[in-house]
């Protein structure tokens, strides 16, 4: 047997949860064959993948090396870990969950720091009046590095953290902080504030792939297979289907409907018998069905939908782009 | 080309170089390979980390192969019973930087000298050994490029500007793009956007500056803030009505802009530029005669060593890209050979040993001769 195509997923928390749902959804429920303190998993009806648990900041190192064929984990992490991220990892998919901003905050008490260019001023006279640079408490130490220097920020020392970098300032052991933050809750109750374009990168968990992983065919016919699957269930997810009889819809009307509302219509126009069958985004579902209903559709039933299988796989198309 | 791969054994000539200096009074030092990583992240930045040999001891602390022998040498020389009295060193050794796909091991010699008052005289005698070092290597016409970083944080002494943005010109005298951003928005203002406070801002701007900066104190106090992330609040006050002056309300007159950009273009012989920049200090009504008699007086000194001033070429804009040059700065370059950096580099670093810890300033100024380039420009010689 060829080797197994190997998977990375966070080993705990939310990151875990909402890895195994993700998966799930998309048919590819994760199993732990022997238990549940187990480290080595499998996705049920699926052989020849391979189910590793690890520490997501565990997971960029291995994606780096090319040691897992495709991993979960966050954007942060890949761009602090990663030199040349680009050219190790494929970032396939974001998932819309484990949203993270990665931002400058410095005291709030520091009323003439608004923007960077302010920090910048602030950091060169820190300097020259106490003899010695500002520090910046982070565990982000390249992020940090490479932001400060695009806005031409020399006078500052890095001052590695690894937990509750918010409380560094408060502390003393530095002058501002570079730190996740989801809505900044954290960083108000340290007394901290957000520079106003001190967000350095938007962060969410991504589908990642390794570059320098082994592509052999097998391995391949697997990531695509996976990825069908995961694109069908984001296709279902991002629309509604929407079934009436409409022996008046013609193509003017049709298109208006994609215009307005963004539909698409996956069998083409309506049937001999009038039967139309379109996709609609969740949020423009009521307006599209009383533009029909005005227009002499009748009754309009709206349901979830389970997948979408599409001729392309735009996924796998990407990844397959990117090896 | 091929590369030497058995680069850390230093050849004859090289020690034959460094045999000279120890011959003109200069001690020859051999500091550790294995250094404290803090001085060099302190004074080079941060930047550096991506490019120098980390590793930590028992206890954390970080340790770096040393990637220069300046900052080695100046610490050697700060704990020394000498340290403070004028003393001259010279060293042969490897240094250690990430290059990529290039060898991290090079072998530099060089010559630092600490604590001399004459400073002209001082600067024209590094760039004349490092002359020699080339020919010595048998590259006998080098290209001499000269800058002097005094003469431009004159300049903006002189100027009418705002403390804050006198500090940002001269920070990023080595960084030109953004020199060319700050200019930009200093002539448009605008671009910074408006604080938020921008009325009380101008409110406060006309008033008593003492009044101003005991009210904003005040009002942090009320708060009940007193210094966080050590800054005062007196500290905080003050640049706040620093901005009252950084906001749009003032931006850099044209003819001031153009002023700087006159001067950053001025280059030539030194005597060319020396005359120059004497004309346009006179038509913009500028004292630069201090900065502008030290250039002259090392001209002179170059010129009594037997260096070629005619050959010089002095660039007003030239800095070394290392903030901690303060003054002179030179590169020697083999006009014959493609650009593979300078085959010997060096300038005046007067702040240096104050922030490695010299309770009283020590001016300082040397050089460093890269032996690898030497080697392969000068051929057999």
């Amino acid at each position: 047997m060829s080797t197994p195509l190997v998977i990375a997923v966070p080993a705990k928390g939310r990151l875990q949860e909402h890895t195994e749902a993700f998966f799930a959804r998309a048919g590819l429920p994760l199993v732990k064959p022997r238990g549940a303190r187990d480290y080595r998993g499998a996705i049920a009806d699926l052989p020849g993948v391979e189910v590793a648990y690890l520490s997501a900041s565990e997971i960029a190192g291995a994606l780096a090396q090319g040691a897992i064929h495709l991993g979960v984990t966050g954007e942060d992490l890949l761009r602090e870990t990663i030199a040349d991220v680009e050219s190790r990892v494929v970032m396939i998919e974001g998932l819309r969950f484990g949203f993270a901003n990665v931002v400058v905050a410095v005291p709030q008490a520091w009323i003439d720091v608004r923007s960077m260019a302010d920090l910048d001023d602030v950091a060169t006279a820190f300097r020259l009046r106490h003899d010695r640079k500002m520090r910046v408490a982070t565990k982000y130490v390249n992020l940090t590095r490479d932001f400060f220097s695009e806005h031409g920020i020399v006078d500052y020392r890095i001052v590695e953290s690894s937990g509750a970098t918010e409380g560094a300032p408060a502390a003393g052991s530095a002058e501002l902080i570079v730190d996740i933050t989801t809505t900044g809750t954290t960083l108000a109750a340290n007394a901290l504030k957000i520079v106003d374009d001190g967000t350095i990168l938007r962060s969410q968990a991504n589908l990642v792939a390794a570059r320098g992983a082994s592509w052999g065919e097998s391995e391949r016919e697997i990531a695509r297979r996976i990825l069908d699957r995961i694109a069908a269930q984001a296709r279902a997810r991002a629309y509604r289907e929407v079934r009436t009889r409409f022996p008046g819809c013609n193509d003017a009307l049709l298109a208006e409907a994609k215009e307005r509302f963004g539909v698409v219509a996956p069998f083409g126009g309506p049937t001999s018998s009038g039967m139309l069958t379109l996709h609609c985004p969740p949020g423009a579902v009521y307006e599209l069905a009383s533009f029909m209903r005005e227009r002499g559709a009748h009754s309009i039933v709206v349901a979830e939908i389970e997948y979408v299988f599409a001729p392309e796989n735009p996924l796998y198309a990407k990844l397959a782009a990117g090896l | 080309m091929t590369v030497d791969t058995n680069i850390s054994q230093s050849d004859g000539r090289a020690e034959a170089l460094v045999g000279a200096y120890e011959r003109a009074g200069y001690r020859r030092l051999t500091p550790p390979i294995l250094q404290p990583a803090e001085p060099f992240l302190d004074l080079s930045g941060e930047d550096i980390r991506k490019r120098i040999y980390l590793t930590a001891d028992a206890d954390g602390r970080e340790l770096c192969l040393r990637p220069d022998l300046t900052i080695p040498v100046s610490r050697d020389y700060l704990s020394s019973p000498e340290a403070g009295s004028p003393q001259g060193f010279c060293y042969l050794g490897p240094v250690y930087r990430d290059r990529g796909a290039l060898p991290a091991e090079m072998i530099q010699a060089g010559i630092e000298s600490f604590g001399r008052p004459d400073t002209a005289a001082a600067d024209a005698e590094m760039l004349a050994l490092g002359l020699e070092a080339v020919v010595h290597y048998g590259i006998a016409n080098p290209e001499i490029r000269m800058g002097d970083v005094g003469l431009f944080a004159a300049l903006v002494a002189a100027l009418e500007l705002a403390p804050a943005w006198k500090r940002r010109l001269v920070k990023n005298f080595n960084r030109k793009t953004s020199l060319a951003h700050d200019l930009d928005v200093l002539t448009i203002g605008g671009a910074t956007k408006q604080p938020e406070y921008q009325g009380v801002l101008a409110a406060l701007a006309g008033s008593d500056p003492k009044a101003a900066r005991a009210l904003v104190t005040d009002l942090l106090s009320i708060a009940g803030i007193s210094t966080v992330g050590g800054r005062s609040v007196g500290e905080i006050a003050e640049r706040f009505l620093e901005q009252a002056a950084l906001g749009a309300t003032t931006t850099l007159p044209r003819e001031t802009r153009t002023l700087i950009e006159k001067f950053l273009a001025i280059s030539g012989d030194p005597d060319e530029a020396a005359a120059e920049l004497r004309s346009l200090a006179t038509s913009a009504g500028l004292k630069l005669d201090a900065a502008l008699d030290l250039f002259e007086s090392r001209t002179g000194f170059l010129a009594a060593r037997g260096v070629d001033v005619g050959r010089i070429r002095f660039s007003t804009a030239f800095g070394r890209g290392l903030d901690y040059y303060t003054g002179f700065v030179f590169e020697l370059h083999d006009p014959t050979a493609p650009p593979n950096g300078p085959l010997v580099a060096g300038g005046r670093y007067d702040e240096l040993l104050t922030r490695l810890g010299a309770k009283t300033p020590i001016p300082a100024v040397g050089f460093a001769v890269w032996i690898e380039r030497v080697t392969s420009c000068g051929g057999l010689a």
